[in-house]
């Protein structure tokens, strides 16, 4: 048997000038403290919303933290994102029970309605579209979850839907 | 490891008795025992990471298999180590890592013929062997198959299908045949500081890597080669090897490439270097080497462009002649030079037997003292004056409470010294980095000063003048009286350097029990070396009017310290003693009388031609490009390569590398190596003594024979101390001299002492020479510049 097993290798764009200014505060708290890696990344992420390349340079220069551990921490984390994120974050999720439900479909379907990969964000920055593992609510399987909001007992037409309501909310 | 020596304590592994000290771990006491526990991820010297598993052991009263290397033992501790059970476990973990490593030549039956004969060069198709990784002999994952007698795996294969990395300098990186046990990450971060590698990425996906998937060039690699020695699979691997094979043979020499002089092990099959590591047979002990141990000397001694002949020049063209021709023609020449006319230039990577050899054919066949280094230091009694300071040992490093470190880019130019720098500001001593521009060291340093280039001399004045107010320390009165005269103000103008800056640098001093001074080079090459030298001096005599405070002079190229001892020098005869004091100490023991007056140094020979009466020069290794070599009647060079400075040559001589050269060398601590022979050199090669002593035989000159290198060691070691670094010495008294620090910014002469290329194999530019270090050079950016 041989498994297909493709390293995904994170495309980061480029999105010019980030103010790295609102970093001093943050650098300031955390500076010489041990321990400091990962408050240091969760507030550059609160502050823009992801982590910039160039915040990630900051950091690693005035706190003396590795650019590789921080890559290293960010990758491992999914809490971290290196790529700004949508307005709305749709979460399918990919547990045990939504998986032999056909969560697959929910996932499939809203690729194909916000014409984005997995984990990618809609060109008008509305969405970004995450599949996750257990949302803890096994019994409304299959689940999503749009911001804060859970949905269940989907099937893709009514996923794409419920997506289709918030844009068009937004947009009037 | 962290072993307190008093308390022993006793347990009890499969059924043996042993006693080990309080705090080890239990793979500590099994291998004190001699008994084998198979591991993966440890390594000696590194925080036990206990990824791999394969260390489990059973131990009564305990629930479960702890792992050996993050276990500690406690008394009367009742440990097993190879039970069926255990083994079988250990049989099942091999095979879930094999499941991702491409695995079959490690469980292949016909492995044994495979490893003889798969090694041909590869222009046709290939039957024999199916070559997934480089398979050098590093392999560990084969010993533990052997071990666990593994013969099938029961896994699916889950192959990660990644790119291999092949466009990196000096070495390959090929992550599906990685097992992730980080020990490559580990040494980056935890030995190196280099801080290039990671794991990123989490689960299934996680492979080692460097921040944003950048090349290790981009991410700061400094190719220190680390990763590589303790990789346990073929996933890293130096390039140079992959075309050998398997090392069959395994050599300890020195390296000569830079002062610091590290052991090395030089790996080989046949005649060609397969891999260099820091140990004998073993390429993962954590002592360390550099760029230049670890990658150079294989590119060097195999270079293409080697020559491997005597040339002759006949009008711009080179021809090979034999070597009976070129000592003909040499001879000839030789005799019609004599004294003043003659004159010799030899290298700084050159052992002490050849220094030897090359001041004493100058000085008693050829009757000159016209004897000297390329390129040399201004101040050109450095070397005795060094002489007079007790030499830091490299390992003492690490004990220091404070690190001064002036003018040095030391990461590129003596990286296993900024290594254990780097330890120590991890061991919390206080590092102060000055130099005239921003470099590595100043990522590991707790005050970073930039002085104003070639403003050094006022700049330690500066620190002088405070840690004498700060310190209260009594100078000499005229050393006193000069620092009265200092204005505080101008010389801030002059350095660019702020009072407060200079009073914390004092602060973070005065504390210090023990305190390090580290000189850079550059504060050598100025014109205001002697005035540098003078200063740091009296600075080191401040501190040690409160701290214990050490020297360390970092001066560049292998063995110049050793060839300035053994005579090559034109005011110096071995030893450092005075040509113009006509010692009679050499001319005894030569037989012959020394001409008591000093000789010319290359500048002197070389800048002043023709007018000087300087004819012939005897050139090894090699010289800047200057026109006026072209005055010269006779010229022959010794070198490896054709170099710039070849077209003045009239013979051009092959010469040895340091991998094929036997004899010693003396390093920064002072202390003697040796130099093995790993390969043998192209056969019509000679040693440069060796030549030496064909000419004088022809010049009919019975005071100059040698046959074997060992003869010129015994000539050496009978009349001079080589274990300098025991003997007693005392330091003389250093003036102080005044730079004239009131001329406006705007109106001083700013001196440029550009970065030398660190990079010189006895004058050649490696940088130029070796392709991969060209990419390096050419491309070298990202985050560390």
């Amino acid at each position: 048997m041989r498994i297909e097993r493709i390293a995904v290798k994170q495309e980061i764009e480029d999105l010019g000038p980030v103010d790295l200014d609102l970093l001093n505060p943050l650098i300031e708290k955390y500076k010489s403290k041990k321990g400091n890696l990962i408050p240091l990344l969760q507030g550059a992420q609160d502050i823009y919303g992801y982590i910039p390349r160039l915040a990630f340079e900051k950091l690693a220069s005035e706190t003396g933290n590795e650019l590789s551990d921080m890559y290293g921490v960010v990758t491992f984390y999914a809490q971290f994102r290196l790529n700004p994120v949508g307005k709305h974050i749709i979460k399918v999720c990919h547990g045990t029970a939504c998986h032999v439900q056909n969560a697959r479909a929910l996932t499939t379907s809203l690729k194909e309605a916000l014409k984005v990969d997995d984990g990618g964000t809609t060109e008008d920055g509305l969405f970004t579209l995450e599949s996750v593992a257990c949302l803890g609510c096994c019994s409304l399987a299959p689940v999503m979850m749009i911001g804060n909001e859970t949905y269940g007992k989907l099937d893709g037409s009514q996923a794409v839907k419920i997506m289709k309501k918030i844009r068009i909310s937004e947009n009037n | 490891m962290k072993s307190d020596k008093g308390i022993y304590i006793s347990v009890e592994i499969d059924g043996k008795q042993i006693q080990v000290p309080e705090g080890s771990t239990v793979l500590d006491a099994a291998t004190s025992a001699g008994i084998y526990i198979p591991t993966l991820c440890y390594l000696k010297g590194l925080k036990s990471y206990g990824g791999c598993r394969l260390c489990i052991v059973e131990i009564k009263n305990m629930i479960g298999y702890p792992t050996a290397c993050t276990t500690p033992v406690t008394n009367e501790m009742e440990i097993s180590t190879k039970s069926p059970e255990l083994q079988s476990i250990r049989r099942e973990i091999l095979e879930l890592i094999l499941s991702e490593h491409p695995y079959s030549c490690l469980i292949c039956n016909d492995k044994k013929e495979c490893q003889d004969f798969m090694y041909t060069t590869r222009k046709v198709t290939v039957t024999t062997g199916c070559n997934f990784c480089t398979s050098n002999g590093g392999c560990e994952l084969q010993d533990l198959v052997e071990y666990l007698d593994l013969k099938d795996i029961r896994f699916p294969i889950t192959y990660r299908n990644v790119q291999a990395i092949k466009n990196n300098p000096f070495y390959d990186l090929d992550y599906n045949l990685c097992i992730l046990c980080g020990r490559c990450v580990r040494i980056c971060n935890e030995e190196r500081y280099s801080g290039v590698l990671a794991f990123v990425q989490r689960g299934n996906s996680t492979l080692v890597g460097t921040a944003f998937g950048e090349s290790q060039i981009e991410a700061g690699c400094e190719y220190c080669g680390a990763c590589v020695d303790v990789c346990p699979t073929g996933s890293l691997s130096e390039k140079m090897g992959s075309w050998v094979g398997v090392p069959t043979d395994s050599t300890t020499s020195t390296c000569i490439l830079c002062s610091v002089g590290c052991r090395m092990n030089i790996n080989t099959k046949g005649n060609r270097i397969v891999n260099i590591g820091p140990r004998p047979g073993k390429r993962t002990e954590p002592d360390q080497l550099c760029i230049r141990g670890k990658f150079i000397p294989a590119d060097i001694t195999h270079h293409p462009e080697r020559i491997i002949k005597p040339l002759i020049n006949k009008n711009g063209a080179w021809l090979e002649i034999t070597w009976d021709q070129a000592i003909d023609i040499i001879t000839k020449h030789f005799k019609e030079f004599s004294g003043n006319d003659f004159g010799i230039i030899g290298s700084a990577h050159d052992t002490i037997e050849n220094s030897y050899a090359l001041q004493k054919f100058c000085r008693v066949v050829m009757g000159s003292n016209n004897i000297d280094l390329s390129p040399t230091y201004n101040d050109r009694s450095l070397f005795k004056k060094v002489h007079g300071f007790q030499p830091v040992g490299i390992d003492e490093i690490i004990g220091f409470d404070a690190i001064f470190i002036i003018g040095s880019n030391a990461s590129v130019s003596h990286p296993i010294i900024e290594n254990r720098v780097r330890k120590a500001y991890h061991h919390d001593a206080k590092i102060i980095t000055a130099h005239s521009h921003l470099n590595r060291t100043y990522q590991f340093s707790n005050e970073r000063i930039i002085y104003h280039p070639g403003s050094e001399n006022i700049f330690l004045l500066q620190i002088l003048k405070d840690l004498k107010t700060a310190q209260n320390i009594k100078f000499p009165k005229d050393i006193s009286d000069a620092l009265k005269l200092i204005d505080k103000k101008h010389a801030s103008t002059a350095t660019g350097i702020k009072q407060a800056q200079i009073r914390k640098i004092i602060e973070s001093l005065a504390p210090a029990k023990k305190i390090l001074i580290i000189a850079g080079d550059t504060l050598f090459k100025s014109s205001s070396s002697n005035d540098n030298f003078n200063l740091l001096s009296n600075i080191h005599f401040a501190l040690n009017k409160f701290a214990d405070c050490g020297m360390m002079f970092l001066v560049d190229d292998g063995n110049r310290f050793g060839a300035t001892y053994t005579g090559m020098h034109p005011e110096y005869l071995p030893g450092f003693l005075e040509v113009r004091n006509g010692e009679k100490k050499w001319s005894e023991a030569w037989g012959i009388d020394i001409s008591p007056v000093s000789g010319l140094s290359t500048d002197e020979m070389i800048s002043n031609l023709p007018g000087n009466n300087f004819k012939s020069l005897f050139l090894k290794g090699d010289l800047p490009d200057h026109e006026k070599l072209n005055e010269l009647e006779f010229f022959v060079q010794q070198n490896m390569f054709i170099t710039e400075t070849s077209k003045y040559a009239d013979i051009l001589l092959p010469a040895y590398c340091f991998t094929e050269s036997n004899g010693h060398i003396i390093n920064i601590e002072r202390n003697l190596k040796q130099i093995n022979p790993a390969v043998h050199a192209p056969e019509f090669i000679k040693p440069t003594w060796q030549i030496l002593s064909n000419i004088s035989r022809k010049l009919k000159n019975k005071s100059f024979q040698y046959r074997k290198t060992n003869e010129i060691y015994e000539e050496i070691t009978a009349k001079l101390d080589l274990s300098i670094d025991k003997t007693s010495r005392k330091t003389s008294k250093f003036v102080l001299s005044m730079p004239d620090i009131k001329i406006p910014l705007k109106k001083r002469k700013i001196e440029m002492i550009p970065e030398p290329d660190y990079f010189l194999y006895q004058g050649n530019s490696m940088s130029k020479l070796i392709p991969d270090m060209k990419q390096l050079i050419d491309k070298k950016g990202g985050k560390h510049g």
